[in-house]
């Protein structure tokens, strides 16, 4: 097959590459809280990676379900019920889902009590510390540091 | 010939720790620095059988073509999975040279140590060249005795169209910069917990090499962003993506450090602290080498795909192993003297910010790797899209933002509640005064204005440092101001460049608030046909299929006429391309950019049912501060790593006593070098 005749062939196939025009700005919504499902992982409308026939489908079904006025979370259930809870763009807030809320969640209490506990404590600490000698080398560093402070 | 050199580099290295014999470091030394020799060697000649079209070579035909520019036959070595690890080594190899090299003559305690850990990772990387994924396998054939010979087919697959764009030649190096040069610092600091090296003098020699890798970091993170932007074609420039996280990863973490290093220097405190935060983001550095170059978790900017997931496992366990032990048997070598003076200081401020850095990536690493958790207890995977992590992360990064503007202005020790008042009322006013604006001007989103008001406030306590410090500056030698800015910032480059740095994260901040009010429209169009989006119309004006710039391509172009409020304001010709070599299209976005916003316009292809042009157009405001921030960062970095420049009078108020003591010398002789600096 000669190079001219594949590129024809290329050419036709780049023309007919799906991509629908949503219909509503409600189908467009919806969509942004579903990923595609090709395994790009991307939300569903920005998916538009080089030859993804998935998302063109997807949308595809997704306007026939805003055409018929089918409400927002049953259309999405008909998607959870095809291609299971991967389709949706963020975990559940129910069942092993809800673990990916709550550890950002966690590690931001955790963190801060370890943080302060420490404040706390460093504060203690230099609240009993008897008055020590001072070594030369040290006061000449905090000299220097302070010049640099007063200076700037 | 390179792995035989870093296994001697390793083995002499820790002969001559142990002996302490000049000659055994020297010539591991030597055969450290000769690894980058022959990793260069092996570099040069993948990309001269690039250049030369040789097909027989599978990398070469897998990633190549005739018709592909000469440009892009260059980049076409980092474009797959066993091109790119050579890459890896070879960056590294090149850091590594230069640190033995630099520091030859110095150091010479800690020196040996440094040599063996970087020998250790090059080891790693060098074995995945030789045997998991080397780049100059040959395609074979039988012949017809059956015997195998080498075959060349007539022309390659070509190189992804998605990475044939002159970003894609920038970007990757410039991350694996960041990347690779993240091995330094954590050499040296592996190093010196092995040797007990007294001080904080490795944080010193690293000092440079952390900012340059942060530097190449976030100029990578940033490019690629741009890439995504301009290449991809869905209107955003950050998406959440694994590929995008795990370089999102170390970057926070080597930012913490930057941070809390300051902690260390200054008071002596966090020193195991600081250790754990160079080797979190070193691992997390070949964490995300191993997100983007394993399979382990699906993304469309992962170019390269393979079974090596197990051999990043592996040394992943072995750094963790090996940190772990170095650190519990030089414990005592990290105890810091932790005394704080007041609740309300810089060092607060600064444990809160690590906290906040780390949380944030703590948030990005359990959503990025959710998945595979749920795929590994559930048998089913849960995706964590945008709209999780923009969640989480969001209130994250305003409280850094918050901070951004905080830190500077609290005083180390302690802060007086009237220097609270002086330094924070106009900064706060201002900021509150800006955000009101914005707001008065549409910006009516809530994380929208907050991240707007902040901003406002950050930059005018920014400007209120520098303003203050000149001001002292014209006081005491009549300068003018800008002159006198000049001054204060060349006489401490670290601070002040620190500060150019916190203003282009206000820029940054600024676009990504802009996100809020994105607006995209999408319009099945033909000749004639309008698409009011904003101030903008667009008039599509004809559908054509250019002659080719390239053999490498062909393409189909819309010509759109832009309006702006009815006055015509320019041309704009997005397009759809088809590359016959690797048989897929590509789309060609056409982008106007202003202060404002971007008139983002995509050829998105053909309708099915009617075979008409689909356009996808966007409006999104402030997109291009993001970039510009990106500017303003590197030229911050690039002034933070200029040594300081004294002024004279320092000069002279430092030498008087030593003046006195050594008459004859005259001042410069007389001077003790540590006495002139101001401290970094």
């Amino acid at each position: 097959m000669s190079r001219r005749l594949i590129l024809i062939l290329l050419l036709a196939l780049a023309a007919s590459a799906p991509a629908a025009a949503q219909k509503t700005p409600q189908a467009r919504s919806i969509g942004k809280r579903m990923m595609c499902m090709c395994g790009c992982n991307q939300v569903l409308t920005e998916c538009n990676h080089v030859g993804c026939t998935v998302s063109a489908e997807m949308l595809a079904k997704l306007d026939q379900q805003v055409a018929r006025s089918e409400p927002e979370d049953l259309t999405i259930q008909a998607f959870v019920q095809e291609y299971g809870q991967k389709v949706l763009a963020q975990p559940p807030s129910t069942g092993f889902g809800a673990l990916a809320w709550i550890t950002p969640g966690l590690a931001a209490a955790l963190g801060t009590m370890i943080v302060w506990t420490l404040l706390v404590r460093w504060r203690r600490q230099t609240a009993t510390a008897a008055p020590a000698t001072v070594a030369p080398e040290v006061l000449a560093r905090v000299r220097r540091e302070l010049d640099e402070e007063n200076e700037a | 010939m390179a792995l035989v050199c870093a296994i001697y580099a390793i083995v002499a290295g820790i002969a001559g720790i142990g002996t302490r014999h000049p000659l055994l470091i020297k010539s591991a030394r030597n055969a450290g620095m000769a690894v980058c020799l022959l990793v260069t060697l092996a570099t040069a000649c993948l990309v001269s059988l690039f250049l030369a079209d040789d097909f027989s070579l599978a990398y070469v035909a897998g990633h190549s073509n005739r018709d592909l520019p000469v440009f892009y036959k260059f980049a076409a070595l980092w474009s797959g999975q066993e091109g790119s690890l050579l890459f890896w080594s070879w960056l590294l190899s090149i850091y590594a040279f230069i640190a033995l090299f630099a520091n030859r003559k110095r150091h010479p305690e800690l020196m040996p140590y440094v040599g063996v850990v970087l020998a250790c990772v090059q080891l790693f990387f060098l074995l995945l060249n030789v045997f998991a994924a080397g780049p100059f396998s040959v395609l074979a054939a039988p012949s017809e005795g059956g015997a195998l010979q080498v075959v060349a087919p007539a022309d390659g697959r070509g190189l992804n169209p998605l990475l044939q764009y002159p970003e894609m030649v920038i970007h990757p190096p410039t991350l694996y910069l960041g990347y690779v040069g993240f091995t330094v610092p954590f050499a040296f600091a592996l190093a010196a917990l092995l040797g007990r090296y007294p001080g904080e003098k490795w944080i010193h020699i690293t000092r440079r090499w952390t900012m340059v890798a942060w530097c190449f970091q976030s100029l990578g993170i940033l490019l690629g962003a741009h890439w995504a932007y301009a290449v991809l074609g869905w209107g955003g420039y950050w998406g959440w993506d694994p590929v995008e996280n795990a370089s999102l990863m170390p970057w926070l973490t080597g930012t913490a450090f930057l941070h809390s290093v300051m902690m260390q220097e200054k008071r002596g405190m966090m020193k195991a602290w600081n250790f754990w935060l160079v080797f979190t983001t070193f691992g997390l550095c070949i964490l995300g080498t191993m997100l983007t170059r394993s399979g382990v978790v699906s993304s469309v900017h992962a170019f390269a795909q393979s079974s090596i997931g197990p051999w990043f496992a592996g040394f992943l366990a072995f750094i963790l192993a090996v940190c772990l032990a170095a650190y519990l048997k030089n414990r005592d070598y990290l105890r810091s003297d932790n005394q704080l003076d007041s609740l309300v200081s810089r060092e607060s401020s600064f444990l809160f910010n690590n906290l906040i850095l780390l949380l944030a990536c703590v948030a990005v690493i359990s959503g990025t790797l959710f998945p595979v958790l749920t795929e590994a207890v559930q048998g089913t995977q849960i995706s964590v899209g945008p709209p999780f992590f923009n969640k989480v992360n969001i209130p994250i990064g305003l409280f850094l933002l918050f901070l951004t503007g905080v830190g500077p202005l609290l005083a180390w020790r302690k802060t007086s509640l009237d220097s609270l008042k002086r330094n924070f009322a106009w900064p706060l006013i201002g900021g509150l005064v800006f955000g009101a604006i914005c707001i008065a001007q549409g910006a009516r989103d809530f994380y929208a204005a907050v991240s707007l008001t902040l901003s406002g406030f950050v930059a005018l306590t920014i400007a209120s440092e520098f303003w203050r410090g000149a001001s002292v500056i014209r006081a005491r030698t009549g300068s003018g101001f800008l002159a006198a800015v000049g001054q204060l910032t060349m006489r401490n480059t670290r601070r002040y460049g620190g500060y150019v740095v916190h203003f282009a994260m206000v820029l940054i901040f600024i676009g990504l608030a802009g996100a809020a009010f994105n607006q995209d429209k999408q319009l099945e169009m033909q000749p004639g046909s309008r698409l009011d989006i904003g101030p903008y119309t667009l008039v599509l004006q004809a559908f054509t299929s250019p002659p080719p710039e390239t053999p490498n391509y062909s393409a189909e172009r819309a010509s759109i006429e832009a309006l702006r409020e009815g006055r015509p304001l320019m041309m704009l010709y997005p397009e759809r391309r088809t590359f016959p070599a690797s048989e897929v299209t590509s789309t060609m976005v056409a982008i106007h950019s202003t202060l404002n916003e971007d008139l983002y316009v995509v050829y998105a292809g053909r309708s099915p049912e009617n075979g008409q042009p689909v356009i996808h157009a966007y409006l999104n405001p402030l997109v291009k501060w993001i970039w510009l921030g990106g500017v303003v960062l590197m030229l911050g970095t690039g002034l933070a790593l200029l040594p300081n420049r004294q002024p004279a009078f320092a000069i002279v108020r430092a030498a008087q006593p030593e003046i006195a003591l050594a008459p004859a010398e005259g001042v410069a002789a007389a001077v003790p070098q540590g006495s002139l600096r101001s401290g970094d």
